[in-house]
């Protein structure tokens, strides 16, 4: 009954540099978005994918450090905002969308 | 399983209620039960859960959980409950009738993971989409007719903050069917299917934008400088709050036990059961009593904080403070209830996730200065300090500060050798701030008061009345000394004369009586292990008494030394701090203050505690470990104190 309408970019849609090397969620800069890269089931991996941090999920960085907060809406602020020893966001790796940004 | 003591429900359906933390499950649920609610336990677990009985049905809201699969024990809980195999004390555990999922409309996709292993139980269940207003706000569009088609079970969009859609929800309840569709189950073919469902139902109208109020709370909250300086600034408030205002109930509930106690002393013959139901139930019951409005008090503000969102990030400061000491910052709620009393943080302990953090906060949460121990800090700081208020505030603060380093060295030891391994770096979802829900606040504080009434009513009561007994038994002969005293006051005339003749008597009497006692007997005996901390018969006593509950000692002290526990009287203060021992010389010689001090601090001196340790631990063995590991310290402590002022002096 409704169009489905496509997904929005919610990533920095302008910032047309894709990297193509992972890095750790944890150097991410501040502001910046990647796509989770996530594989295994261990019970931490395990917990953390169902905390959504799971295989292709958007994250956006918005505190770099101790403990980096990273959010899952696509921007930072509102929506699903997850906190993260560093120790645990230097074992997720993401693909960064754009270079440092903000 | 036990369905002895669970009530039949005749007819009756069970529904459980199943979602992620922080997606309003327990403030529908509160919405749709209200008062109706308790809080139990699952047999055999620390995990608890309310039920309440509405509408012919027993509706249970199951621990928040991310995933029904994960090696966690409200994992664990979750499954077997929705196996039958398992339900809440006073809940007959059979397969739920229903399975209500609840779901955050702000986070569709991630919710959608338990939606699935929900439908994969088989069970009827309906899908109830929370917070449909936020969602709005946010410019989220959720096609709720489209979902429901995608997951084969009826889907009803509500906002259990408004109310709205929750009649609707309860209506759909009792038609819910087993989905129609199917859902995978391996982890990663669940995640593909979220993706589609969500793609196909949520339409995000705008753009996200940056929430910059929310990005700044949390860059402050978490900052190394300024969040600690917030967290110490926010902490102060809330224990200047607890001890200022629950000072005044405090003094109520002290007046009327005192007074009621009075009243069945005076309406009861002088005798055994008088001195049972006055100086054994009464007073013991008074005593634990007493702390119920910091207990509240604290519950009701830590409720408060939680539902503002900031306790999350608080974690995140404190953890920096204790992970080199191997606690997480999940220990800190335990940690800080354990200020107002060791009970309520142990058993808050259940919420810290990793098996070997939650022992080590377990182990050290009654290093912190409860509120029991204030009455003989006040005693002794007093002693210490007669003339300078300003040094009786500085050892006073003290006192709280060995207490910390004592629990974070001891937490130290214990992650080195028995529970080796680091803590568990911290994943935590930091939820949105909101404004606090008085409502599921003050139910959770009613929940705990009552909980702890339950307890001042069973387990205290049996020790208050056993230590009364070894008090009060067996009776002495009265003393030739105070015969005489007695015989001089009969044929003085003059009134003062009499009256102090007549107290002298009592002093002597209450003397050779707690002397005499199997606790004064047991004193007398126990006495040389303390002898190198400087303490005589009486102050053994004393602290063999505590081991009911801190506190007792200055009354203990009082009844040894005056023969009357009316420690209001600032005389009698007075009269504790010159207190002679037997042979004449002062009980509180400045370096037996000082011993004293530091074993209240430190010595597990409270029973309840070792048998709440004992259940939350899992075995008896934590308790011992416990009460050795703590006594260890407060005698080593008071020894080296001891000695070091005596020489020094």
């Amino acid at each position: 009954m409704l169009n489905i309408p496509d997904q929005p970019n919610l990533d920095h849609a302008s910032a047309g540099v894709e990297s193509n090397e992972s890095i750790p969620l944890s150097r991410l800069a501040r502001g910046q978005s990647g796509r989770v890269r996530i594989q295994g089931t261990t019970s931490e991996v395990k917990m953390l994918r169902a905390m959504g941090l799971r295989p292709n999920a958007s994250v956006t960085m918005c505190r770099f450090g101790e403990p980096c907060i990273v959010s899952l809406s696509g921007a930072c602020g509102g929506g699903c905002r997850i906190g993260l020893a560093k120790e645990i966001a230097g074992r997720v790796m993401v693909d960064p969308d754009s270079p440092i940004n903000g | 399983m036990s369905s002895v003591d669970t009530p039949p429900v005749v007819g009756g359906r069970t529904i459980a209620l199943l979602g992620n933390p922080n997606v309003g499950k327990t403030t529908l649920f509160n919405k749709l039960v209200g008062l109706r609610a308790k809080t139990s336990n699952f047999p055999g677990t620390t995990q608890e859960a309310r039920h309440a009985y509405y509408d012919g049905s027993v509706l249970i809201d199951l621990p928040g959980i991310y995933s029904l699969n994960l090696d966690m024990s409200e994992s664990e809980v979750c499954r077997q409950t929705l196996r039958g195999d398992l339900a809440p004390l006073g809940v007959k555990p059979d397969v739920p009738d229903a399975i209500l999922v609840v779901i955050d409309a702000t986070n569709l996709m991630r919710n959608l993971t338990i939606v699935a292993e929900a439908i994969d139980q088989r069970l009827p269940m309906v899908v109830a989409v929370n917070m449909m207003d936020a969602a709005k706000r946010r410019g989220i569009g959720i096609d709720l007719e489209r979902l429901s088609e995608c997951l084969g079970c009826t889907v009803v969009g509500c906002s259990a903050k408004t109310g709205d859609g929750v009649d609707k929800l309860m209506d759909a309840i009792h038609h819910a069917t087993i989905p129609n569709r199917s859902a995978p189950t391996d982890l990663d073919a669940i995640e593909a299917w979220s993706d589609d469902i969500y793609s196909l139902v949520a339409a995000a109208r705008e753009t996200p934008i940056n929430d910059r109020l929310t990005d700044r709370l949390d860059r402050a909250f978490t900052h190394p400088l300024l969040g600690v300086l917030t967290f110490a600034i926010i902490m102060t408030g809330l224990f200047w709050v607890i001890f200022k205002l629950a000072a005044i109930p405090m003094d109520l509930i002290d007046a009327w036990f005192g007074t009621f106690g009075g009243w069945v002393g005076g309406m009861l013959p002088e005798g055994p059961i008088s001195g049972l139901l006055v100086d054994g139930i009464i007073a013991g019951v008074g005593g634990t009593v007493i702390f119920l409005p910091q207990i509240v008090l604290l519950f009701f503000l830590l409720a408060l904080l939680e539902g503002t969102g900031y306790l999350a990030r608080a974690a995140f400061v404190i953890d920096r403070v204790l992970r080199p000491f191997g606690l997480s910052g999940h220990a800190f709620v335990p940690l800080l209830s354990s200020h107002a009393c060791a009970i309520p943080g142990i058993m808050a302990a259940r919420a810290v996730p990793d098996p070997k953090d939650r022992l080590a906060t377990i182990l050290v949460a009654p290093f912190m200065s409860c509120t029991a121990r204030i009455p003989v800090y006040v005693l002794l700081t007093v002693i210490l300090f007669p003339e300078s208020p300003a040094m009786q505030a500085v050892a006073f603060t003290s006192c709280y500060v060995i207490g910390v380093v004592a629990a974070l060295f001891s937490s130290f030891l214990v992650r080195r050798t028995l529970l080796k391994g680091p803590s568990r770096p911290m994943a935590m979802e930091l939820p949105s701030y909101r404004l606090p829900d008085l409502k599921a606040a003050f139910l959770l504080t009613y929940d705990r008061a009552m909980m702890f009434l339950r307890k001042a009513g069973t387990l205290i009561v049996a020790i208050s009345i056993v230590l009364w007994w070894l008090g009060a038994y067996p009776h002495a002969a009265t003393p030739q000394e105070s015969i005489d005293l007695r015989e001089q006051a009969i044929v003085s005339s003059d009134a003062d004369t009499i009256e102090s003749l007549e107290s002298q008597a009592d002093m002597i009497e209450a003397r050779h009586a707690s002397a005499r006692s199997f606790l004064g007997q047991i004193g007398g005996t126990i006495q040389p292990v303390f002898e190198p901390l400087g303490y005589d018969r009486q102050l053994t006593i004393g602290v063999l008494a505590s081991f009911a509950a801190r506190e007792v000692f200055v009354s203990t002290m009082a009844v040894q030394v005056v023969g009357t526990d009316d420690t209001e009287d600032d005389s009698v203060l007075a009269s504790i701090a010159n207190a002679q021992r037997d042979d004449g010389t002062p009980v509180f010689t400045r370096a037996t203050s000082w011993s004293l001090l530091v074993y209240y601090i430190l010595a597990m001196l409270c029973l309840p505690t070792v048998v709440v340790t004992a259940k939350e631990a899992g075995g008896w063995r934590w308790a011992w470990l416990q009460l050795g590991w703590m006594t260890l310290l407060a005698y080593s402590g008071a020894l080296i104190v001891y000695q070091a002022v005596s020489l020094l002096s």
